[in-house]
């Protein structure tokens, strides 16, 4: 299947059609959750109280995290959780294979619990590699009380 | 929490503090709780030899996290990271060490902001470098 596989000029048309928004949120829950799992025990990511004494708002997000999207049954993946959007764009990539390639997180601002978040993806880039399809889609982040971008995400998977 | 560290203590070509990991398989449970993604390869030993791995392995943005966490204690409190990032360029699996690392490359003021650009990387014990990535941060001045 990888062998029959190409790019074509329609699925390059598809670079920069933004995705409709999805709601991401931060909560003081989903930092804890996080950070856990990366097996910080800085309080900064844990205790309220030791944050704000810190000068920030609430508990810091990890670097990396930027949010769990809102999980809406039939609307979400439900293994990767992220959201299945009306329009944006569409490749239907025939491969079963899947690793992640490579994440790049740019900030503009930190991340703190009780953030609530506004995402829109793009598709990036498409190479083939061999016989490995690589796929980068290019998420910005605004906080939406105040509009403000406060980051920009660029994740590759691998394809074949 | 680490000590402070300043622009002006810092050198090109200075190594920063490494950070050891060691991921149990409910590590990589929390870890798919905390980040959503539940896919199958990182706690189903089944499921991921039958998608022709070895076993399980640990998820790649996992490994980002990581190198997120090395910058962190690094940069302390009055730190700032702009920008960082890694490739996954091989597997690693639960119970090893992945090691990961940091070098300063660059370090300038622009706009009254100090800048520091790094090589940072995950690696293993055998000292195979597994997830090279590059981050830029500012780190506050003494004076």
């Amino acid at each position: 299947m990888a062998d029959e596989f190409e790019i074509t000029d329609d699925m390059r048309k598809q670079f920069g059609v933004d995705s409709e928004p999805w709601t991401y949120e931060v909560t003081t829950t989903s930092v804890r959750m996080y950070a856990r799992g990366i097996g910080s025990d800085d309080p900064i990511h844990y205790d309220v109280d030791f944050a704000k004494a810190q000068g920030f708002r609430s508990i810091v997000a990890p670097l990396g995290y930027l949010g769990t999207p809102v999980f809406l049954p039939g609307r979400n993946d439900p293994t990767f959780g992220f959201p299945r959007r009306e329009g944006g764009p569409r490749l239907n990539i025939p491969f079963k294979g899947l690793l992640d390639g490579g994440t790049e997180t740019e900030y503009l601002d930190v991340i703190c619990a009780g953030d609530v978040l506004e995402e829109t993806s793009h598709l990036a880039d498409l190479k083939m590699r061999g016989k490995m399809l690589f796929v980068t889609n290019e998420s910005v982040y605004k906080n939406k009380a105040t509009g403000q971008v406060v980051a920009k995400q660029k994740l590759t998977s691998i394809h074949m | 929490m680490t000590e402070q560290v300043y622009f002006e203590d810092v050198s090109e070509g200075e190594e920063i503090p490494a950070l050891k990991k060691n991921c149990s398989t409910q590590q990589l449970v929390l870890w798919a709780a905390g980040s959503g993604d539940f896919y199958q390869i990182h706690y189903d030993k089944d499921f991921a030899q039958k998608t022709g791995l070895p076993g399980l392995i640990v998820h790649g943005a996992l490994k980002n996290a990581f190198l997120g966490q090395l910058l962190h204690d690094w940069i302390g409190e009055q730190g700032q990271l702009r920008k960082f990032g890694c490739s996954y360029r091989g597997m690693d699996v639960p119970n090893e060490d992945i090691l990961c690392r940091g070098v300063v490359k660059k370090k300038y003021a622009d706009g009254g902001k100090n800048f520091v650009e790094l090589d940072i990387w995950t690696e293993k014990p055998d000292g195979k470098k597994m997830s090279p990535g590059t981050a830029l941060v500012t780190l506050p001045a003494r004076a």
